[in-house]
Parts: C-alpha cells; sequence; structure tokens
C-alpha cells in the first residue's frame, strides 16, 4: 500500500483516501466544516487547509486525496494561523447565543472555536440578521447562525433526491432557505439538522427540551420498518427526548426517515396504557391475569403475535401457547397486505421499506404462520410491541391485549396487560437481509408495564387458573 | 395552475433548445426570455419554467436571485441602472444618483408609484471610458451629467 508522512506519522492508505480520512486513521484530527464523508466535496469552509511539503500554498484537506510519499503537516504555524483566521471569519456574523442554540455541547462551529480559534475578536459591527422562515413541521431555521457550508443543499439533492433546500442571493447575502419558506417536502428532513455543523437548522421536536451534554446515549436499532437502520436513543430521567441515527455504511449509511426518528413518541404517548386493565378500568397486575386466564379459559383461543416483537420474545410464545392453549394456533401480524417477506419491498429509493414492522424475517425464521384471515375462535390474545398494526377484532368479547396499546386500541378488550416497547426491552431482530441485530433497553419500562417474560411467568405460576376453573 | 408564460415564449425555447447539451442550461435563457416578456420573474413564473425544465422550482429561484439582473420585484416602464463603480464614481456617478432620487422622489430600488421609473445602481457596466454611464432598458446612456440626466428625463415625460 502507498505511504504518506502526516504530522512525521508514517501512513498508509488506499488510492483516492484524501488527507482528512488518512489523518483520520492514525488519530490525528483536521477540523472541518463543508465536508462530510457522504456528501460530495466542495472545499468551500477552507478550515481544514493544511500544508504539503513542495506545494506553495495551503492545501484543503478534504479534496486533496493522499499520494505516495507526500509529506503533510496539518499543526504548522500556517496551518494553524489559517484556522484562527477562518474562525475569526466564520464568526463575524455568528451570533453569541450558544446558551440558548439547541446545538451547543454538540456543535462543530463551537468546538472548533474552542479548540482552533481565539477568544478574542477583532470587529465590532452590527451582525447580519434575518428573519427566521418556517420550514414545515420538522426542522426550524435559524439563518444568523449559517456559516453557508451548504451540507443541507447537498444532502437534499444528493440523498434525499430534492433540490428544494437552496441558496438564494450570492456573496454575504446568501441565504439558505426553501422556496418562499415552504415546507420541506422529503421525508428525511430530520438529517437536515443532523449534518447541520452549527444551530442553524434545528429539529422542532427537540428545540429546547434538553442540554446536548445531558442526554444518556443507547446504540439500538430503529424499528420502523424492515430496513433495521441503526440509531441511538438520547434519554435522560427514563423519559426519550430524541433518536439519532448511528452510522452504519452497510445498511442507513449516515441517514435516519422521518417516520423512523420520531417513532419513539408511543413509548411516551400519555394515551398509552402503561397499568393493567380490566374491562375499562384500573386493575392489579393480579386480577388482570387473573381475569385474562379465567376469559381465556376452556376456549378456543388464537395467539396473535405481533411481527414487531423481538425474536426472544416470538420464541417465548412459541414455547408458551403449546402449553396454555394446546391446539391453538400462533398467528403473527404486523402490516396489511405485507403479510410475508416475499411481499416486502422498498418503498423509496432511500431507506423506507414497505414492511412497518422490524422482525416480519425473524418471524418467518421461527416458523410462525401469518394471520391472513381470522380463524373462527372464541377468544384471542393479541401480543405486540406497540408498532405492528393491530387486525380487527372489534366485536368480539373475549380479547386480551399483552404489550403496547393506546387507551382507543384497547378500548374493546377484555383485559390489557401492558408490556414493553422496543426502547424498554434488549432482544434481537431480523431485518429484510437477514441481519441479525441487537435492540438495546434504553429507558426502564414506563409505568407498571413487564417485559413479556415476567408477564408468562406470573400467568403460569399464579394460582388463579385454579379459581376460573371452579 | 393558469399559465403565465405565452406560446411565443415556448416556441422560442424549442428553437433554443438544440443549442444546449442538457435541457438544464435552458434555465439562464428560459428567465431572460421570460422576463423579457413579463418585466419581471414573479414566483409563478419561476415555477411554471422549472416545471418546463423539469427542475424543483426552488432551484430556479436560486439561480434568478444570483445574478442582479433578473428582477424579483416588478419594475417600471423605464428601468434606469446607472453604474457606480470606479471609473463613474469618480466622474461623478453618485451625484447623478443622488439628482435622479431627488428628481423621481424615490430611492434607490424603488419604484415610483405610477410604475413609471425603477431606479438601480449598476456594476460596471464596462463603459468606463464614457463614464458615467447608465442603462436605460437595454441602451446605453453615456457621459452622463446631471444636465443630461434631466434631458432624459424630460424625453420621457418627468416634468422640472
Amino acid at each position: 500500500m502507498p505511504k504518506c508522512t502526516i504530522d512525521g506519522r508514517e501512513v498508509e492508505f488506499k488510492a483516492g483516501e484524501n488527507l482528512i480520512e488518512v489523518a483520520r486513521k492514525v488519530g490525528i484530527e483536521v477540523p472541518y466544516f463543508c465536508y462530510h464523508p457522504a456528501l460530495t466535496v466542495v472545499a468551500q469552509c477552507r478550515m481544514c487547509a493544511v500544508e504539503v511539503e513542495k506545494m506553495p500554498k495551503l492545501q484543503t484537506a478534504c479534496s486533496t486525496p493522499a499520494a505516495e510519499g507526500m509529506v503533510v503537516r496539518t499543526n504548522s504555524e500556517r496551518a494553524k494561523q489559517n484556522q484562527k483566521s477562518i474562525m475569526e471569519f466564520l464568526l463575524i456574523n455568528h451570533p453569541l447565543d450558544c446558551p440558548i442554540c439547541d446545538k451547543a455541547g454538540e456543535c462543530d462551529l463551537q468546538d472548533n472555536s474552542y479548540k482552533y480559534g481565539d477568544a478574542y475578536m477583532r470587529t465590532s459591527e452590527e451582525r447580519r440578521t434575518y428573519l427566521d422562515l418556517d420550514m414545515g413541521p420538522v426542522i426550524k431555521k435559524n439563518m444568523n447562525r449559517c456559516i453557508h457550508c451548504t451540507r443541507c443543499i447537498r444532502f437534499g439533492t444528493e440523498v434525499a433526491g430534492i433540490h428544494e433546500m437552496v441558496a438564494v442571493q450570492r456573496g454575504n447575502n446568501t441565504e439558505i432557505t426553501t422556496i418562499d419558506g415552504r415546507p420541506l417536502e422529503t421525508d428525511y428532513a430530520g438529517n437536515y439538522a443532523d449534518i447541520c455543523p452549527t444551530g442553524s437548522l434545528t429539529l422542532k421536536d427537540f428545540r429546547f427540551h434538553k442540554r446536548a451534554w445531558m442526554l444518556k446515549k443507547t446504540a439500538t436499532v430503529c424499528e420502523g420498518c424492515s430496513k433495521g437502520c441503526n440509531m441511538e436513543i438520547h434519554q435522560d430521567n427514563n423519559v426519550i427526548h430524541r433518536t439519532v441515527p448511528r452510522a452504519n455504511p452497510e445498511i442507513n449509511k449516515y441517514w435516519l426517515c422521518d417516520e423512523g426518528r420520531f417513532n419513539y413518541h408511543y413509548v411516551v404517548d400519555p394515551k398509552r396504557v402503561t397499568a393493567p386493565k380490566v374491562g375499562a378500568e384500573r386493575s392489579t397486575w393480579h386480577a388482570a391475569v387473573a381475569e385474562a386466564k379465567a376469559r381465556l379459559h376452556g376456549k378456543k383461543v388464537v395467539v396473535l403475535a405481533g411481527t414487531d416483537l423481538t425474536l426472544e420474545e416470538a420464541k417465548l410464545l412459541q414455547d408458551f401457547v403449546p402449553k396454555a392453549f394446546p391446539g391453538s394456533a400462533l398467528l403473527h401480524f404486523g402490516t396489511p397486505g405485507i403479510e410475508t417477506t416475499a411481499k416486502d419491498a422498498p418503498a423509496d429509493k432511500i431507506l423506507k421499506r414497505k414492511s412497518k414492522t422490524s422482525n416480519l424475517n425473524g418471524f418467518e425464521k421461527l416458523g410462525i404462520k401469518p394471520l391472513e384471515s381470522m380463524p373462527a375462535a372464541d377468544a384471542i390474545l393479541v401480543v405486540r410491541g406497540g408498532r405492528a398494526q393491530l387486525p380487527k377484532v372489534e366485536g368480539l368479547s373475549n380479547v386480551i391485549g399483552l404489550g403496547v396499546f393506546t387507551e382507543s386500541e384497547s378500548a374493546s378488550f377484555a383485559a390489557v396487560l401492558p408490556g414493553t416497547s422496543f426502547a424498554e426491552k434488549d432482544g434481537t431482530i431480523v431485518n429484510y437481509e437477514g441481519r441479525e441485530q441487537r435492540l438495546r433497553r434504553a429507558i426502564t419500562p414506563v409505568g407498571q408495564s413487564k417485559a413479556l417474560g415476567e408477564v408468562l411467568m406470573l400467568w403460569l405460576h399464579s394460582g388463579a387458573a385454579k379459581e376460573a376453573a371452579v | 395552475m393558469a399559465k403565465v408564460l405565452s406560446e411565443k415564449f415556448y416556441a422560442e425555447m424549442k428553437k433554443l433548445e438544440p443549442r444546449y447539451p442538457t435541457k438544464v442550461a435552458l434555465l439562464l435563457p428560459a428567465l431572460h426570455a421570460a422576463q423579457d416578456e413579463l418585466g419581471w420573474l414573479s414566483s409563478e413564473t419561476m415555477e411554471e419554467i422549472g416545471s418546463y425544465i423539469g427542475i424543483h422550482p426552488a432551484q430556479v429561484k436560486e439561480v434568478a436571485s444570483f445574478y442582479t439582473m433578473y428582477n424579483l420585484k416588478p419594475v417600471g416602464k423605464y428601468h434606469l441602472k446607472i453604474c457606480t463603480n470606479v471609473a463613474c464614481c469618480l466622474r461623478g456617478a453618485y451625484d447623478v444618483v443622488e439628482h435622479t432620487e431627488k428628481k423621481l422622489g424615490i430611492k434607490v430600488g424603488q419604484t415610483t408609484p405610477d410604475k413609471q421609473f425603477t431606479l438601480h445602481e449598476e456594476e460596471c457596466l464596462g463603459a468606463c471610458g464614457t463614464a458615467p454611464a447608465m442603462m436605460l432598458n437595454n441602451d446605453y446612456v453615456e457621459n452622463l451629467d446631471i444636465r443630461k440626466m434631466d434631458e432624459v428625463l424630460a424625453k420621457l415625460g418627468v416634468k422640472g
């Protein structure tokens, strides 16, 4: 492999790799704003300029491919002076509103200013200011903070496939905007906030909810569809504040769709049933399990399991059902119309897939059959994680819900045993291509919710069965 | 949506299309033709051009707002663009601008209420040898001074 020297250290590289990537291999950080590994290189922020021997001027590391024998210095006096000057230029118009800015704590501009900039500035002119335009339901724009890196524009054209975010006017007056402040059309708008190196584009969903440094992060997987995009849950005090994409070059690269990003809301939905219920009344675990057992005892039972459950949960049910209800069928449900993986297909050109649950493939691997039409039954036990779309069970009198339901979904149920959502449990899910990934428990179960294993143990070992049988 | 641009515009575009390697390259001439026809580029016009060329209207706006010679606001019947770059400035262009502002009762960038005159400062017109210069719609008026400006305005019907 060819070699070059960066800050006195010899580094091997692959042809075509740029100096930022090569330097990162040996832990040398080159600061940058406009560069993003998944977007085209424009080299317009000039922050990453480094000194290359035998080249008269500083070279931007993002647009300079490493070459055999190249000698690069990222921390020479000239390079440092350049970084200081660029920071000064960028901050001429940047407001000092970090204390009220959502990006503070995870802001490239803030970090680089602290590391490479000067604590003092020489200008006292008024900063350029703009009125904020609305950008639809997902993104809030604050143009005053923008440093014209154009990452958002490139994300729109290159990844989301829509040229809706544009830079109007020119030079110092450049403004990033949608046409006349129209709402963003893409389903991937949340990524605009992620890639913005300043607090210019922020998520409306997260704005003013929590300071970035207070959030505890759990690496997990999105359960929004069968793609299995990697993401992080950010929570504090057992409250999920947001979910962000986690880079995985083989699945979702750096992105997450809005549907998956905002899917977590049902976990903390005030309408979610988080206490055991008998009929419409709140009850105790003991009474609710007893009621459920009584309702199902001696009946022809069908057990329906949502494909939003993990492999472990599905396996538990596979063992539990023949024991508790001998001869009963265990069928899975999830997305109407997409009952098998053969019917699953990409829903757009980027990430989304048609199966709107995470584990359809896993259920098929376990050999659980899909629910195609409701079989004749006197009683139904519905088990689900919170995302699978419920089949029509209204009109049936003995329906027991086990898992995550809202008040209205479970209104006709005889009893509800609250279970856990994807954020409250560990488990394995299998995505459309057969990749097994782990869900990680980010928060403790909300309210009195219990994990499926615990509920089934209660069911099997409580003495209520005998009483009910009498 | 009702069409803003005429059949003539589309006929002209048809004629121009083979000249360019891609249809997107037609954007600048299309904007020029639309401005010649309507005087300025409204959101509706840009939207129509966008759908004709097959790009997002925001992209049309991006380009149109970059170049200063596309009017994004309606202009008067007579559009005065006075050069204020170095040569013209040294030869008294700002005096002419100030005089014209007073005479028309508007500031630079504004249009008279009767929609007759719009006044703009312009960057170098390349007429430094005959500075100060201005453009009156598509024509050059050179060797400007206050007296010559008065004559021009008188011809266009400004009294006093």
